[in-house]
């Protein structure tokens, strides 16, 4: 085990970083509608009547419910501030010893896939805060203070916190070191049965 | 660490994680504790931004000059960086010790970086304002959370107890 600073790896992160910075400035405007979309299925799937809209307009998703007054303003919520976290998984992988080893780019693409769902939860956390804390009377009437504390809470740390560890988990286990052990770890246990 | 090392370390990252930052967010310490801290890092960054001759005043956690301000916030004041490094190293097999040098040294390399966010986006917003949102919040965002990722995969290598290590990270 190498116990020095790895330069080559650390000048791959900085050059995925700026590689990350480009796509999410590129994709996010084609990418968010995939985000709304499927935030929108699974919280009218929780609904009864079904009301919630997502309508993606320029960065922020506008938040519309078939009962809010037609006249009054609809909330919305900057996506990209959910989203950016692509930029730290890509800066993560491009910094592995082999960036171009099919282990790397599968796991690559898992790991986007992992991520785009979380995108999703962290949308339907954000949307729920809002229901829950952010329309006065109404979020008392339709919230009870568990439920208030919960969708804020959930909500506010995937803000702060929870976007950069998600990132950092899926490539954690996604790592080709990591599947590499998986597989040492599996052929032993084999072994002892 | 084996794979089920990694799944115990995912477990102890994420449980430590919501447990450190249930406790921040609590009002009490967020009041007591935070707002202090980040009141204490307003005030090194004016001062850094005095050094360089950019006139500034500070009021609580706000830095203003006669052309731009900006207020620090949560999630700008490197806690929660902090708190990943925290977690991480937590959730690493390693000597008592071993996380005491490392929890210190990332969190002083992660506030280290943040008094270069800080003062740089000030820059940016007086002189640059059209990319300010852009480094505000893709670029230094994502550049402290590498720091500590870094800070903790270096600590892993070089200081996290040996014995229990099979591999590199």
């Amino acid at each position: 085990m190498p116990s020095h600073v790895d330069s080559r790896r650390i000048l791959k992160g900085v050059v995925g970083f700026f590689v990350g910075l480009g796509v999410w400035i590129a994709l996010s405007s084609s990418y968010n509608p995939l985000v709304a979309g499927a935030a929108e299925a699974l919280l009218r799937l929780s609904e009864n009547p079904s009301v919630t809209r997502l309508r993606p307009e320029e960065s922020e998703i506008i938040v519309d419910r078939d009962d809010f007054p037609p006249r009054s303003a609809r909330p919305g919520v900057p996506l990209q501030d959910l989203t950016f976290n692509v930029i730290l998984l890509i800066a993560l992988f491009a910094s592995s010893r082999e960036t171009f080893s099919t282990r790397n780019v599968v796991g690559f693409g898992l790991a986007c896939g992992i991520l785009y769902v979380t995108h999703v939860f962290g949308l339907i956390a954000a949307v729920k805060s809002i229901y829950a804390v952010k329309l006065g009377a109404w979020s008392e009437a339709a919230y009870g203070p568990i439920s208030r504390n919960v969708w804020s809470g959930a909500s506010h740390f995937y803000r702060l916190v929870g976007l950069y560890a998600f990132a950092f988990a899926i490539w954690w286990v996604l790592r080709p070191e990591g599947i590499r052990l998986a597989r040492r770890a599996s052929k032993r246990k084999g072994r002892k049965k | 660490m084996k794979w089920d090392d990694n799944t115990r370390f995912l477990v102890v990252f994420f449980v430590t994680l919501v447990v450190a930052f249930s406790v921040i967010a609590w009002n009490p310490v967020n009041d007591q504790v935070i707002v202090p801290f980040t009141k204490s890092i307003t005030w090194v960054s004016g001062a850094l931004l005095n050094l360089i001759g950019q006139d500034v005043t500070v009021t609580n956690t706000v830095i203003y000059s006669r052309h731009f301000a900006v207020d620090i916030k949560n999630g700008c004041n490197g806690v929660e960086a902090m708190l990943l490094v925290l977690s991480a190293i937590v959730a690493f097999p390693a000597t008592m010790r071993s996380r005491m040098i490392g929890i210190i040294g990332g969190s002083l390399a992660v506030q280290t970086l943040n008094f270069v966010r800080i003062v740089s986006l000030f820059l940016l917003g007086r002189y640059y304002p059209k990319v300010f949102q852009l480094f505000h919040t893709g670029v230094w965002q994502i550049l402290i959370i590498l720091a500590g990722v870094g800070v903790f995969l270096f600590w892993s290598l070089r200081f996290a107890q040996p014995r229990r290590l099979e591999t590199n990270p």
